[in-house]
């Protein structure tokens, strides 16, 4: 999973997953963490899976389209992943599984990458899976004509040879710690299908894509529901369950009210607002995961901003513990950093800052800031005004971005508290590209590798309000620790050995917990509420829902 | 009257136009575009970008982009979905029919239940059935559909079990029981409107002389009511309803989200949210034609049905 934005609505992602290859942790990072569960999470089986059976999961948003490279919504990735796969995948730990590819091998110096395909795998519609594909996928990925949304590692590769059916050999010019995730476990396409054209590809492909996963696309009614029945030679050995149906319920009460009557079973990431709820359902469990995701306020480099004091103040002056206990009643962790707790690239040794309004206070004062005759704090007769931005349709969000504004109020900053849909605010008219002191609350969400340049290089500063890139916050003024930020997330990039890297992201947390360029707020929690006999249900960050569905059964 | 049809028919299309420039230009004055979120893509390089602009037509002047959405209009092609790359056509034709089918039995549910409560409520004034009706009509006027919709959803399908609570069909309900909840919900506003236009209709008509002359006439009170009032008293109605039709038939976004109802007004919904202006234009488009449509056919049925009224 590529950095998006998680939230309803537009979500960008790339099925691009990535991570440490040696199972063995280094030295001074610390192993997987546990995976949190409130309930135990259905278990694997005994020998008896029981086969048959069909399985109903409701979705709120409908895929726009299922081509993997021009989707912009995180649910195609979710119907994806039971269709489509890449060269490797990711298990449960985060760890590299040989998918399409049965092994790979990296050059000593780093810049090529030989991967051996596996043989006897059928694409859904019967044809061999060959090299070919492969090449045809990369060739389709940089092909500009094309658009396709998600170049990043595949364009680092200068050369691509398949010397036969099942081998690949990619080359590339630099040392790219990412390559693995990006493309070794990017989509792969049929070689057959991309060469219908570039029209065809979009439209019928994006409408019946053709994979070599455990489930195949059999009938997609628009705006109702896309089937999947199972693969039968699927090259892991044939699935358990002979349909799932991904039912639109595009209302969060409907999908209650469905999950209530059983007219659907299964339903994905519901909000922390709907845990209670959930639990009470006769007939469901509910499983609870850690995700990649990470919920923030960004800060403008603009004014009083700039003043990492300041900065620091607010960050003292956000009471995260109460929001995540009473708000997202426990259903999420506290947040400091743009690594998930649930990475060896997470930061152990870091604390978030302790809710304390009088040390808030006092850094305002170090900083120069006077109360003024309303109360408002000023300096050099500009009092302290702040807008705070949060995307609006989302009831949990607005109470969040109320706790957080009326504590900040206290300590004398006027706060403008201000939301707006999804395409306005991150528009080039929207609050990130005004001239005024604003803080923006919405979430990200990493993808397996823990590159972070697009969040904090400067060569990700859009060039103007259209341009591209996700450090908008300093749009009009770098960070004052901009160099050091930038030659540790270039460094975090070259760097291949895992145990040196996870040093690395270390002290970018670090420098981040420092600086404070952005209000970390909290880690969300996924929620997935199952039917009581599904079994071999392993829901985890590092993959989309349907990733091991092949595995999955319904015991009668 | 063939001439005045064909004036009618004429003077529509520079309205039509009329339409498009103007909600083209809202369109384009919506914050934000299909654009927006793709420059926060963490692949996408600031060439992608410009290449994924330029398919989309969004690097020209909007003047340019109205004038090429025209011209592709004029040859009968609405163009691709900017997020779906489905011709726009197809993506509408998906889910036109089952909104023709919601509305077609929501409207003729209406019609029943509006002229029979219109009708019983003028026949017999101030009686206590006039003042239920009276005070229902007003609540459903009230009643948010949303509100309405959840309600019924949750007392019927998910209390009493007795219908489907989502969706067009499923394996346990057939779907004529899956149209019940929706089309209930439309019908419910529409009968508290529309039946208010046939008692003060009724109510108009039933003073007249000719029928206190037919009563005197000893004409039955049943034909009374249906052969000569009611018939005059729907003059007026008919055009109400032709004039509601085209915005039920643009589709109905809030009763189509609750009850998963693949239809036009959730497409015009999720089309907005993603700034997918070619089936936004080409939405709009369609209710505009509707709408002019249905004004002609309103004129018309009316001049049909009363012979005092002659169009040239």
């Amino acid at each position: 999973m590529s950095k998006r934005f998680s939230i309803l609505g537009c979500l960008l992602a790339a099925s691009m997953l990535m991570g440490c290859a040696a199972p063995a942790a280094p030295a001074k990072a610390p192993p997987a963490a546990e995976l949190p569960t409130s309930t135990p999470a259905p278990t694997a089986a005994p020998e008896q899976t029981t086969k048959g059976g069909s399985l109903t999961i409701g979705i709120i948003e409908e895929p726009e389209t299922l081509n993997p490279y021009i989707t912009q919504l995180a649910t195609s990735y979710e119907v994806l992943s039971g269709v489509m796969e890449g060269l490797l995948g990711y298990n449960e730990k985060q760890a590299f599984v040989p998918m399409l590819a049965e092994s790979y091998e990296v050059s000593a110096d780093g810049l090529t990458y030989t991967f051996k395909l596996r043989k006897n795998v059928k694409w859904h519609d019967g044809k061999p899976f060959t090299s070919a594909d492969v090449m045809a996928t990369w060739k389709i990925i940089m092909n500009p004509d094309f658009g396709a949304f998600n170049t990043l590692g595949w364009e680092k590769i200068t050369d691509l040879q398949t010397p036969d059916d099942n081998t690949v050999v990619m080359k590339t010019a630099e040392k790219y710690a990412p390559f693995l995730s990006y493309v070794g476990t990017g989509i792969i396409s049929p070689k057959h299908k991309i060469d219908e054209g570039l029209d065809k590809f979009k439209q019928d492909f994006g409408r019946k894509p053709i994979g070599t996963g455990p489930f195949m696309l059999s009938k997609w009614d628009a705006s109702q529901a896309i089937e999947l029945t199972k693969n039968k030679d699927y090259w892991r050995g044939e699935p358990n369950l002979d349909l799932i149906r991904l039912k639109i319920v595009p209302d969060d009460n409907t999908l209650f009210v469905q999950l209530g009557t059983g007219e659907t079973q299964m339903a994905i990431k519901i909000a922390a607002s709907r845990y209670a709820e959930a639990t009470s359902l006769a007939n469901a469990q509910v499983a609870v995961t850690g995700s990649s995701g990470w919920t923030h306020i960004d800060l403008k480099m603009i004014d009083f901003l700039q003043d990492t004091k300041v900065r620091q103040a607010l960050d003292f002056a956000t009471p995260r513990a109460e929001i995540v206990e009473k708000l997202l009643k426990g259903l999420a962790i506290e947040g400091f950093g743009d690594q998930t707790p649930n990475t060896p690239w997470y930061n152990p040794n870091i604390k978030p800052r302790p809710y304390d309004l009088d040390q808030a206070a006092k850094l305002l004062e170090e900083a120069g800031f006077k109360k003024n005759a309303d109360g408002i704090l000023e300096k050099d007769g500009k009092p302290f005004e702040l807008e705070y931005w949060v995307i609006s349709g989302d009831q949990q969000t607005k109470q969040v971005q109320q706790v957080i504004a009326a504590s900040w109020a206290k300590l004398g900053i006027k706060v403008d508290a201000r939301e707006e849909d999804i395409k306005s605010i991150f528009g080039p008219n929207g609050y990130q590209f005004t001239k005024k002191m604003t803080g923006g609350q919405y979430g990200w969400t990493n993808g397996n590798d823990p590159d972070d340049m697009f969040y904090w290089h400067s060569s990700q500063i859009p060039k103007d309000p259209t341009g591209t890139g996700g450090n908008v916050q300093a749009f009009f003024n770098k960070f004052s620790f901009q160099k050091e930020i930038d030659d540790l997330t270039a460094a975090g990039v070259k760097e291949v050995d895992p145990a040196k890297r996870a040093e690395i992201y270390w002290k970018i947390q670090e420098l981040l917990q420092r600086e404070v360029p952005v209000i970390f707020l909290y880690w969300p929690k996924d929620i997935y509420v199952v039917p009581k006999n599904l079994t071999n249900f392993k829901p985890n960050p590092f993959n989309y829902t349907l990733w091991n569905a092949g595995e999955w059964a319904l015991q009668k | 009257m063939r001439i005045y049809l064909f004036r009618r028919l004429l003077g529509a299309i520079p309205l039509l136009i009329g339409i498009a420039t103007i909600s083209f230009i809202f369109m384009m004055a919506m914050p934000g575009g299909p654009d927006t979120m793709l420059a926060r893509n963490s692949r996408m390089s600031a060439e992608q970008l410009a290449n994924i602009r330029r398919n989309m037509g969004l690097d020209q002047p909007v003047p340019v982009q109205f004038g090429r959405w025209m011209w592709n209009l004029a040859r009968g092609d609405l163009g691709l979905s900017f997020t779906r790359f489905q011709p726009v056509t197809e993506v509408i034709k998906e889910r036109i029919g089952p909104t023709v089918r919601l509305v077609t039995v929501a409207i003729a549910i209406s019609i029943i239940f509006a002229v029979g409560l219109g009708v019983i409520s003028a026949v017999w004034r101030y009686s206590w059935f006039d003042y239920l009706t009276t005070t229902l009509s007003y609540i459903g006027l009230a009643l948010p559909v949303f509100w309405l919709a959840l309600m019924l959803q949750v007392v019927f399908a998910l209390q009493l079990r007795l219908l489907p609570s989502a969706d067009m069909n499923s394996e346990r309900f057939s779907p004529l029981l899956h149209l019940i909840l929706p089309a209930a919900t439309l019908a419910i506003g529409t009968v508290a409107s529309w039946s208010r236009y046939v008692r003060s209709s009724m109510l108009e008509v039933i003073n007249l002389d000719y029928i206190r002359t037919a009563r005197a006439k000893g004409v039955r009170a049943l034909q009374v009511i249906t052969k000569h009032a009611l018939r005059n008293a729907l003059i007026p109605f008919i055009t109400v309803v032709a004039l509601d039709v085209p915005f039920y038939l643009a589709g109905a976004v809030l009763t189509e989200t609750i009850f998963s109802w693949p239809g036009l007004g959730r497409l015009f919904f999720e089309s907005l949210r993603s700034r997918d202006y070619p089936v936004l234009m080409g939405l709009l488009a369609y209710s505009a034609v509707l709408i002019v449509l249905f004004n002609i056919i309103a004129d018309l049925i009316y001049a049909w049905l009363d012979p005092r009224i002659k169009y040239q």
